[in-house]
C-alpha cells in the first residue's frame, strides 16, 4: 500500500501542482488582490480558449505556427545531420567550417529579419528561415562532437573485421553518436521553436507568436494566456515525443557508456 | 576516414586548425568584399567588409555605443544576477527535497520546454517598455535552465559522499554546505552557461521588439533602413560578448570539475 503511493507520488503532486497554481491564481483575482486586467483569470482564459476553438482561430494560429515549425526544424535535421557527419569524418572541412558555425551559434540572427523579408515576404518564408538558422547550428556541432568521440577501439575493431568505409559510418560511427544526435535534436527542437515564436512577433500576419504580440497591443491579457498556453502545450509535446523517439533509437545500448 | 587520434600522423602546419579555420575565413571575407564589386551578388543586402569596418569607425566615433552598451548590460546583468540568486537556491532546494521536487517538477519542466520570450509581450504589458521588462525577459530566461540544471547538479552527487559524510556525523547543514553544493557547482555551471546565451538574446530580442535606447533598438533601427554595414556591426558586438561570456563560464565550468 506504501509502495503504491510512493509510485504515484510524482504523478499526483505534479497534478496537484498545476491545480494549486491555477485556484491560487483564480482566487487572488476573485478576492481582488490581483488585478484581472494585468493578471487574467483561468476560468476567463479557459472560455477564451472555448471560444477559440470554436471560431477556428485557434486550430488556425496553431497550425500556421506549427507549419512553420516542422518545416524549418527538418530542414534543419537534414542539413545539421549532414554537415554535423561530413565534418566529423573531414577534418578539413570540420576546420573550415568552425567559425562560422560559431558566429551562427552566438549571433541574434533575429536581426537579419528584415533581409529576410526582403527575399521570402512578411510571413511563413521568413519566419521558417529564422527558424532553420537558430535549430541548425546545435544539431550540426552535437553531430560532430558525438562523431569525434567515438570510442577508438570500436572503430579499430571494425576495421579488424575488414569493415569497409561505409560500413564504419553506418555500422558504427553514426549508431555510436546516437545520444550526442539526440541531445543535439533536442536543443534544436528548444530553438527551432524559439525562431518560429520570436520572429512571429516581427513579421506574422498569424500564428501563435503573433497572436501574443497582437493581443498584447489591444492588453487583452485573456487571449495572451490563451494563446501562450497553447505554446506551452506544443513545447511539452514536442520535448515529449524526443524522449520517446530517444528511448526507441538507443535500445540497444546494453551497457552505459561505449 | 574514420579519425582514430592515436594514430594519426604528427599534424602538418597547413593541416592545422588555426590555418585552415583562418584561412576559410580569410578567403570568405574576400569572397565578400569582391562578389559586389563583380555584380555578383546584391552588395545592397549584403554589404561588404570594407564598409562594415568605416561603419564601425563611424560608431565609435558617434558617442551613443556607450549609452547604447551601458543600457544593454544593465539590463542584461540585473536580470542574470536576479536568474542566479534566485535560481540556484531553488534548484538545490527541488534537488535535495523529493516531495518539493516533485511538485515542483513539472511547471519548471513546461516552462523550460517553451520558449520563454513568448512571455515577452506579456512583460511588456506588465512591467511597460523600459528596462523592467527586458530585465524580466533576461531574468526568465537564465532562472529556468539554471533550475532545471541546478537540480540535476544535486542529483549527480555522488550517494557514497553523502553517506561517508554521514558516518562521520556531519550534520544535515554540513552535508549540504561541504558534499552536495560543492559537487553540484558544475553543473549549476552548465545552467548558468545556458542562461547566460538564453539571456543574451532575449535582451537583443526585447530592445528590438519595443524600446528606447540600447543594442537591440540600433539593431531594430539599420535593420529597417537597410543599413546592413551597421546592422553587422551591432550584431558581431553581441555575438563577441555572448561568446566571450559562455567561454568564461566553460572555463570555470572546466576549472571545477578538475
Amino acid at each position: 500500500m506504501k509502495n503504491a503511493i510512493q509510485r504515484s507520488a510524482p504523478v499526483t503532486l505534479g497534478i496537484a501542482s498545476f491545480v494549486i497554481i491555477l485556484v491560487i491564481w483564480e482566487l487572488l483575482v476573485r478576492v481582488g488582490w490581483a488585478n484581472p486586467f494585468f493578471t487574467s483569470q483561468p476560468s476567463a482564459i479557459a472560455s477564451a480558449l472555448a471560444r477559440q476553438i470554436r471560431t477556428g482561430e485557434l486550430l488556425r494560429n496553431f497550425l500556421v505556427s506549427f507549419r512553420e515549425f516542422v518545416m524549418g526544424f527538418s530542414a534543419a535535421v537534414v542539413v545539421g545531420l549532414v554537415l554535423g557527419v561530413v565534418a566529423g569524418w573531414y577534418r578539413v572541412i570540420e576546420y573550415i567550417l568552425d567559425p562560422f558555425i560559431w558566429f551562427l551559434y552566438s549571433a541574434p540572427l533575429i536581426a537579419f529579419y528584415p533581409i529576410f523579408v526582403i527575399r521570402l515576404g512578411l510571413g511563413s518564408g521568413t519566419v521558417i528561415a529564422i527558424s532553420f538558422l537558430l535549430s541548425v547550428t546545435p544539431i550540426a556541432v552535437n553531430t560532430l562532437t558525438g562523431m569525434k568521440n567515438i570510442n577508438p577501439s570500436l572503430i579499430l575493431a571494425a576495421r579488424s573485421f575488414g569493415a569497409r568505409p561505409h560500413d564504419l559510418l553506418w555500422k558504427v560511427a553514426l549508431p555510436a553518436s546516437v545520444p550526442m544526435i539526440v541531445a543535439g535534436l533536442r536543443l534544436g527542437v528548444g530553438r527551432a521553436l524559439t525562431g518560429v515564436i520570436i520572429a512571429e512577433l516581427f513579421v506574422a500576419s498569424s500564428g501563435l507568436g503573433y497572436s501574443i504580440s497582437y493581443n498584447g497591443q489591444l492588453l487583452r491579457t485573456t487571449n495572451m494566456f490563451a494563446s501562450l498556453i497553447v505554446i506551452v502545450a506544443l513545447g511539452v509535446a514536442c520535448t515529449q515525443s524526443l524522449s520517446a523517439l530517444e528511448a526507441r533509437f538507443d535500445s540497444w545500448r546494453t551497457s552505459p557508456g561505449v | 576516414m574514420a579519425r582514430i587520434a592515436a594514430f594519426e600522423s604528427r599534424p602538418r602546419f597547413f593541416e592545422s586548425r588555426a590555418f585552415v579555420s583562418t584561412t576559410a575565413v580569410l578567403l570568405f571575407l574576400i569572397f565578400w568584399e569582391i562578389a559586389p564589386r563583380l555584380h555578383w551578388i546584391d552588395g545592397t543586402f549584403t554589404s561588404e567588409p570594407s564598409r562594415v569596418i568605416a561603419a564601425t569607425l563611424e560608431i565609435l566615433r558617434g558617442g551613443d555605443l556607450l549609452r547604447d552598451v551601458s543600457i544593454s548590460l544593465l539590463e542584461f546583468t540585473l536580470g542574470m544576477i536576479f536568474a542566479i540568486l534566485i535560481g540556484v537556491p531553488i534548484g538545490l532546494l527541488l534537488g535535495t527535497f523529493q516531495t518539493l521536487r516533485y511538485l515542483l517538477d513539472p511547471p519548471v519542466m513546461a516552462l523550460y520546454a517553451t520558449p520563454q520570450l513568448a512571455l515577452l509581450p506579456i512583460f511588456v504589458v506588465w512591467l511597460g517598455i523600459g528596462v523592467g521588462s527586458k530585465m524580466a525577459v533576461v531574468f526568465v530566461g537564465g532562472v529556468i535552465p539554471i533550475i532545471v540544471n541546478s537540480i540535476a547538479g544535486v542529483r549527480e552527487v555522488d550517494r557514497s559522499l553523502v553517506l561517508a559524510a554521514r558516518s562521520f556525523c556531519a550534520s544535515q547543514k554540513d552535508v549540504f554546505a561541504k558534499v552536495i553544493f560543492p559537487g553540484s557547482l558544475p553543473a549549476v555551471m552548465i545552467g548558468i552557461r545556458l542562461g547566460i546565451s538564453r539571456g543574451v538574446l532575449g535582451v537583443i530580442v526585447a530592445e528590438m521588439y519595443v524600446s528606447q535606447s540600447g543594442i537591440g533598438n540600433e539593431i531594430m533601427k539599420y535593420g529597417s533602413a537597410f543599413r546592413v554595414d551597421y546592422l553587422l556591426v551591432y550584431v558581431i558586438l553581441v555575438s563577441v560578448f555572448g561568446f566571450t561570456a559562455t567561454t568564461a563560464v566553460r572555463a570555470l565550468e572546466e576549472r571545477l570539475r578538475a
